[in-house]
């Protein structure tokens, strides 16, 4: 390399050699990139070709799912006298009621484009599951923090744990829908009113295992509060956590969603849940099954992605993964 | 370790308490209670005060209020010697008005009220309710009842206190002759025809004519001496206790040549052990009159198919069990060969299985075993094939593979990075090796502890599974009881349910401690 350079440029050796100034300011400087955590998360997420793919199929779906239902107005009952309306595959649909996007899953039990009906579905059951998420990560979080790290509330907690976790949900969902009248938020409701407690129940778990590290214990040492000590020091050690386990909530809500208006104690709403309830019959008729299909294949669909950006974003938000 | 446990066991049981506490306030302080006259075609056929005194008697029947009707009260008068025959009639017959009452009704009227008022009830009179032309309309007679809120505290009392029945000679009302109360031990069972060796406790005044007796069925020993009342249904199944509504059998009657006490011999399916005590049911049945010598008449009657729970048990021990066998050995695979070829088809098959919506799922498994492989969707209690158990199995079966294999292979993993497998490769162990006598060891020590949990929670029951293949079995018992607002039998399955997921953890414990020598419950601060 010197020889090569020498050579090169037919410079002396001296003269290869500049005169730098020393300078104080400069000499504090680090000589390390600039790191930002969020960016780095991003470029990790990214560097995976699959996640763009599974990105855009979510940007897809909330597009369907948002911007398709406000574009075009669905009336489930507009076809609702047409006799030879109800129940037609994707072809006799297209023939009758003329060619459209809306028509490609058929037409419904009382003429309506299934395509619309499962759109109209799916977004409120994607409001249902963000709007509940967002509660109770909200409240489960804090709460978890507070419990892992308090051991006077841990003692309390866990038994108040055991008692509520042994309720059946069943139970407290349908008295709840029966005292209100089952609509969106009666719902919203029921899932939060006990669901924060296995989210802040994992979250305590997980306090349990970094509270009594070194910082931790100095931090105390120096007087910071148990609150300040959850919020700072805590979670943000368990950011990757929580969106792994935000990535497994969301689609459990929806999930839930359709098991509880399978069994008959849903909401009033026509969600992608009551949707499958509606068509179980179908489902078995030679030519109706995309009336059944139709909305659990988009059910699944929006579960999967969501559960994979997710977990692949949980993962990038590991800052073990941003070598 | 034993006082551990027992330790474990109180508090278990005071959480079953405030379980069951919870859930009565919930089922019988915030639903609304006029709820139970949905569905019921009497309630709409009654009008006017008859249907005041209707709504009052189903409440009390569904557990709310206590309630005493006035006719009742008088009923019993005469029967405790009080009231005379001759002026019952004087007595019960309520005038249409208070001014009305003949001397005799005022003065039991005014006796009813003050005992009942100072018992905290409220005593309600309801004057007849009239036609514009002066006559008293389709149930609109005057009707006298007093009625009480049941308190919260009494309830739970007599609920926990009711819930273990020890059978005893003064179960029969006392004042009933029933000739010479008491056990008698036999070695000698009469149903047998009193010459077959088989020994037995015969009760008279006891609510069980036989308390402890051999048959052929499993066990084999019965006994009824102790009895659990995890509380009564009223609308799934009228009058008889959850546990009984989950245990017995189901399909179509079994006959059998059974000979009756006097002698009758019939092609039945009466389990003649079984008799429990009927109030005066032998004078009012002439077919009781034939085959019985005495009131214990009511019988449970032998069918061919396997109970609610049964039926939830055999398919959920056996998917349970093939669970484990596939779900551990795939895990362990997984993590073996990380990124391999397996170990990608199997993380997508658990994304799969996580994300999706088990009813999603469960519709495909039901579809693609219905059509590609020709296996029966439906189940059939009188179809003797056992090939209709094998899709609800499989439906059952293939998630918890999923959640075992994620769980193994996640446990293996983290193992593979201890400092253990590091020296063990060191000292020159094949990687087999490593993996069969020593991660593996210890990675199962976390999935140990969820086995008393799957083996217990498979009597439970899959709710969407047994709906979707119409399997009889216990899933669907809680949901049914709330649709149908069975008070009764919503606190006993939630009890129930209660105490298996306390059960299946304090076992769990154990079989973790015994699995893993370095675990112990016994040292302080665990």
């Amino acid at each position: 390399m010197y020889e090569e350079l020498k050579s090169k440029t037919g410079l002396k050796t001296e003269e290869l050699f500049a005169q730098v100034t020393h300078s104080d300011a400069e000499s504090e400087k680090i000589a390390a990139p600039r790191y930002s955590y969020w960016k780095s998360v991003f470029r990790v997420f990214f560097r995976n070709k699959v996640n763009i793919v599974i990105l855009s199929l979510l940007m897809f779906v909330i597009v369907f799912s948002y911007i398709y239902p406000a574009l075009t107005d669905y009336d489930p009952y507009a076809n609702l006298l047409d006799v030879a309306g109800k129940h037609l595959s994707p072809g006799d649909a297209m023939e009758h009621f003329g060619v459209g996007l809306k028509w490609i899953l058929g037409s419904g039990a009382s003429g309506e484009p299934t395509f619309d009906a499962v759109w109209n579905g799916a977004k409120i059951s994607i409001s249902l599951a963000f709007m509940c998420a967002a509660i109770n990560m909200t409240i489960g979080v804090l709460l978890g923090a507070v419990w892992g790290f308090s051991k006077k509330v841990d003692i309390i907690m866990t038994e108040v744990y055991n008692i509520i976790g042994n309720v059946p949900m069943i139970l407290i969902i349908s008295v709840l829908s029966m005292l209100f009248s089952p609509t969106f938020w009666t719902m919203v409701f029921a899932l939060t009113i006990v669901g924060w407690l296995s989210i802040a129940y994992f979250i305590r778990t997980q306090v349990v295992i970094i509270r009594d590290r070194e910082y931790n214990l100095a931090s105390r040492c120096l007087g910071t509060s148990t609150i300040k000590i959850a919020v700072k020091n805590i979670l943000p050690f368990m950011t990757s956590v929580i969106v792994t386990l935000l990535a497994t909530e969301l689609p459990s809500y929806i999930s839930y969603e359709v098991f509880l208006a399978y069994i008959g104690m849903g909401m009033s709403d026509m969600s992608l849940g009551r949707l499958i309830y509606a068509a179980e019959a179908a489902m078995v008729t030679p030519g109706w099954e995309l009336e059944f299909w139709g909305p659990v294949a988009v059910v699944s669909i929006i579960t999967i992605v969501l559960y994979v950006v997710g977990q692949n974003l949980g993962d990038a938000s590991d800052p073990r993964t941003h070598m | 370790m034993a006082k551990y446990i027992l330790q474990r066991i109180v508090k278990g049981i005071l959480s079953a308490i405030c379980v069951v506490v919870l859930i009565m306030i919930l089922v019988y302080s915030l639903m609304d209670r006029g709820n139970i006259f949905g569905g019921d075609s009497n309630y709409t056929k009654t009008q006017s005060n008859a249907r005041v005194t209707y709504e009052q008697s189903r409440y009390q029947a569904f557990g709310y209020v206590d309630y005493v009707n006035y006719s009742d009260y008088i009923t019993r008068q005469v029967k405790s010697g009080e009231l005379d025959e001759e002026d019952r009639a004087a007595a019960a017959f309520i005038g249409q008005t208070p001014e009305k009452d003949s001397e005799t009704a005022a003065e039991y009227i005014k006796k009813f009220t003050e005992e009942y008022e100072s018992q905290g009830y409220t005593v309600v009179r309801l004057d007849a309710d009239k036609k514009t032309n002066g006559r008293v309309k389709d149930g609109g007679q005057a009707a006298i009842f007093a009625t009480r809120d049941k308190p919260m505290a009494s309830r739970v009392i007599s609920y926990f206190t009711g819930m273990f029945f020890i059978d005893n000679i003064h179960f029969v009302d006392e004042d009933t002759d029933i000739g010479e109360r008491g056990l008698t031990f036999t070695l000698h069972d009469p149903l047998y025809g009193g010459e077959k060796f088989s020994p037995a406790i015969i009760g008279n005044g006891t609510k069980h004519k036989y308390l402890v007796y051999f048959d052929k069925k499993f066990p084999y020993f019965h006994q009824n001496l102790l009895t659990l009342n995890l509380g009564e249904s009223y609308t799934v199944n009228r009058g008889v206790d959850v546990f009984e509504t989950m245990t017995a059998s189901q399909g179509t009657y079994v006959l059998s040549s059974v000979s009756y006490p006097t002698g009758h011999v019939e092609q039945s399916a009466d389990d003649l052990h079984t008799a429990t005590y009927a109030e005066g049911s032998l004078e009012l049945s002439e077919m009781y009159a034939a085959r019985f010598t005495d009131d214990y008449t009511n019988t449970i009657t032998t069918k061919g198919s396997l109970s609610k729970l049964g039926y939830s048990f055999v398919i959920g021990i056996i998917s349970t069990i093939i669970a484990y066998v596939l779900g551990l050995p795939i895990g362990i695979l997984m993590a073996r060969f990380k990124d391999g070829i397996l170990d990608k088809i199997g993380t997508i098959y658990i994304v799969f299985i996580i994300a999706v919506p088990s009813l999603a799922y469960i519709f495909l498994f039901k579809a693609i075993g219905g059509s590609v492989f020709k296996l029966p969707t439906l189940f059939d209690m009188d179809s003797s094939s056992k090939l209709m158990f094998v899709l609800p199995i499989v439906s059952l079966a293939l998630p918890s593979i999923a959640n075992l294999m994620k769980w193994m292979r996640r446990y293996m993993i983290d193992q593979m990075n201890s400092d253990y497998v590091k020296f063990a490769r060191s000292g020159g162990l094949s990687e087999t090796e490593i993996f069969t006598k020593h991660i593996w060891k210890n990675a199962a020590v976390p999935l140990v502890h969820g086995i008393p949990a799957s083996i217990l929670f498979a009597m439970t029951g899959a709710i969407i599974t047994e709906r979707v293949y119409a399997v009889p079995g216990a899933g669907n018992l809680l949901t049914q009881a709330i649709n149908k607002y069975d008070n009764g039998v919503i606190v006993g399955v939630a009890l129930f349910y209660a105490i298996l997921t306390v059960v299946s953890i304090i076992l769990g414990d154990i079989l973790m401690a015994s699995v893993d020598p370095r675990i112990s419950f016994t040292s302080k601060g665990r």
